[in-house]
């Protein structure tokens, strides 16, 4: 894992002191609103309805277990006990009092954290596959270029006020785990027909109010060139990117405007003069970021194989966690465990930080300290033996993390929504927790498959609505909050944007409609090995929306 | 139409609505409601708060008095005014130095 050099470590020392100044003049009425929201916003601060919200990066959402203890510890002494974890791997804390913050950035400065780059028109977080470093199907570990993508976009002077935000997304396995191409940039590790490693860039994805699947712009950029045409990227976006209006200032609409084909054609032009110069990625540098994600030294383990049939006989509900949230491990002997941080009824992505501390000491124990945050609200434990499931079983089951639902029904990517967000119209929390009681019963979740719903409470969609196999946006109209169902969203390799089937629900009749498109897929399911979205992909939406709103 | 004043302290970030007495306190129902006829009035209690600089994402909105009970017209802001719904937790409060009056 990185570690901060001495330069990173003065850079948010600094940083946090300027915060405390900035905040002391601001309390001293030295500043007014207008001049310090931007500031605050520069170091992940928020104002949302009830209260400020400091979102705090977690990069490529890699954490070791003393950083998750220090997320618990602020959560308990400036927070209300617990966090929230984002769709970018981030974690939010709802309830700080301003004159803490400068005090809970030193905090995060003593564990390598900070909460830069979490606001404004700039390189936000890179995200990648939570099993980057463990995946049997991954053909390099992401993670170290990601980190070097990381520092090039950390306070890049060019980059700072781009005309809106941007996102990078990376994967090194065939099924993308990471949404790439619902990103501003995604990048997807792959082998060229001489067997090199390089990057296939995609460009121009994203969500919000016009939902768009990124487009491939360039299939293979080597290693040592990937800054540079990441750059000039950027820098095209940066030149022609709208700036008369938010809501058309994403890379997704220039992209869009202009066609892919004179994109590439202008990003080809700046990369021709930027190819080959400062931003040349030097092997040795390389190789000395490489060396921080170096692999754990596995043991050679027996390799014994899990009879989840006879464990399902034994105790089902380990079982059922056993079927569902372990993933394939490069390693023989090991496996990657999901933590759901969705029990039934529960807040998706929510930990208390008692349950923060639980996790921070399973991944000490038996995870090489190594953590990951997901981009669907969960942690995982990366490299984990198989002989310790059972043991570290029981203690999720003590801290009530042992949900076995990872990819089910109720495993549902949730913004805040308008419990929290100063943007949304509408709220999502409540709207997920009926679901998940509706089909609390984990047979009925076991029967339906593989089904990702996703929840967003405005079309900014950071609930991921539109790449939900059934997707839920809440909208308001006439002082009523009205959900929008969509199916047919895939935030997978087989990217797609979900259709909406017809007009809003009131909240209460979601969890009913949500019923009748199961019921329909069930009924009209080849067998039970054709998923939902395979399904739909047969069928179109004539039968879902028959079940919604009857015969046309 | 009936409008309220609310916003944010500066330092709890909690909810507030301004009062009658000029002061701006954390209960909807202590709010002053201005009349149609009462923009003058409103727009000068606007201008006395942004000097007191203590009063973040000021805004006016609009209410209806049904049997002497202040609703807001907006869902958001009957959340902000008791909190959120899910997971039902209490609002922020306003600490020992967070009062505000003009």
């Amino acid at each position: 894992m990185y570690r901060y050099d001495e330069f990173d470590a003065s850079f948010v020392r600094e940083r946090t002191a300027q915060f405390r100044d900035q905040v002391n003049r601001r309390l001293a009425g030295e500043i007014n609103e207008d001049q310090f929201r931007p500031l605050r916003l520069m170091n992940g601060l928020y104002l949302q309805l009830h209260a400020y919200m400091f979102r705090i990066a977690i990069p490529y959402g890699t954490l070791r277990s003393k950083q998750l203890r220090k997320l618990a510890f602020l959560a308990r002494t400036y927070d209300r006990g617990y966090g929230h974890f984002t769709t970018r791997t981030n974690i939010q804390f709802n309830w700080p009092k301003l004159r803490d913050v400068p005090d809970m950035m030193e905090h995060l400065n003593e564990v390598e954290m900070h909460a830069i780059q979490t606001s404004g028109n700039c390189i936000r977080n890179i995200s990648t596959d939570q099993f980057a470093g463990a995946a049997a199907d991954e053909i390099i570990d992401p993670r170290p270029v990601a980190e070097i993508l990381r520092q090039w976009s950390s306070l890049h002077p060019e980059f700072s006020y781009l005309p809106r935000k941007f996102k990078f997304a990376m994967t090194a396995a065939p099924s993308d785990r990471a949404a790439i191409k619902f990103h501003d940039i995604g990048l997807k590790a792959v082998k060229n027909a001489e067997g090199e490693i390089g990057w296939e860039v995609w460009v121009g994805g994203g969500m919000g109010r016009t939902p768009m699947v990124a487009k491939l712009i360039r299939p293979f950029v080597e290693h040592e060139n990937l800054l540079a045409y990441s750059e000039s990227i950027v820098r095209v976006y940066n030149r022609y990117g709208r700036r008369d209006n938010k809501f058309k200032a994403r890379i997704k609409i220039l992209v869009h405007e202009i066609g892919i084909d004179k994109m590439r054609e202008e990003v080809e032009a700046e990369y021709a003069l930027t190819k080959g110069g400062q931003l040349t990625l030097p092997q040795a540098e390389l190789d000395r970021i490489t060396a921080y994600f170096a692999a754990p030294e596995f043991e050679r383990v027996n390799v014994t194989e899990l009879d989840i049939q006879r464990e399902k006989t034994l105790d089902p509900a380990y079982g059922d966690w056993l079927e569902r949230n372990l993933h394939t491990h490069r390693a023989p002997g090991y496996a990657s465990v999901t933590i759901s941080l969705k029990p039934i009824g529960g807040v998706p992505g929510d930990c208390s930080a008692d349950q923060m501390d639980a996790v921070a000491d399973l991944a000490e124990r038996y995870s090489f300290d190594e953590l990951r945050v997901t981009h669907e609200q969960n942690l995982v434990l990366p490299h984990v033996r198989v002989s310790d499931l059972r043991e570290i079983y029981d203690v999720l089951v003590e801290h009530e993390l042992a949900t076995g639902n990872a990819g089910l029904i109720t495993d549902m990517i949730t913004c805040p929504g308008l419990d929290f967000c100063s943007l949304a119209n509408a709220r999502s929390i409540p709207i997920a927790q009926e679901i998940s009681r509706k089909f609390a019963d984990s047979g009925r979740q076991r029967e339906i498959g593989d089904l990702k719903i996703k929840i967003s409470g405005c079309i900014n969609a950071c609930g991921h609505h539109h790449a939900g196999h059934i997707g839920i946006l809440g909208v308001e109209k006439k002082g009523t909050e009205l959900y929008q169902i969509s199916v047919g969203g895939d935030g997978t390799e087989h990217a797609a944007i979900g259709d909406i089937l017809g007009h809003g629900f009131v909240a209460d009749d979601v969890p009913d409609a949500i019923e009748r498109l199961v019921e329909t897929y069930i009924a009209k399911r080849t067998s039970a090995d054709e998923p939902f979205i395979a399904a739909y992909r047969r069928l179109g939406d004539a039968p879902f929306k028959e079940a919604l709103y009857g015969a046309q | 139409m009936m409008e309220i004043l609310t916003g944010n302290e500066v330092m709890s970030g909690a909810t507030v609505y301004l009062d009658r007495d000029g002061k701006w306190v954390e209960k909807l129902q202590q709010s002053r409601v201005f009349l149609k006829e009462e923009a003058e009035a409103r727009d000068a209690a606007i201008a006395a708060t942004k000097k007191t600089m203590r009063i973040n994402s000021l805004e006016i909105e609009t209410v209806t008095l049904r049997d002497g009970v202040i609703y807001p017209d907006r869902i958001r802001e009957r959340i902000r005014a008791e909190g959120p719904t899910a997971p039902r937790m209490d609002r922020q409060h306003l600490d020992g130095d967070g009062h505000v009056s003009i």
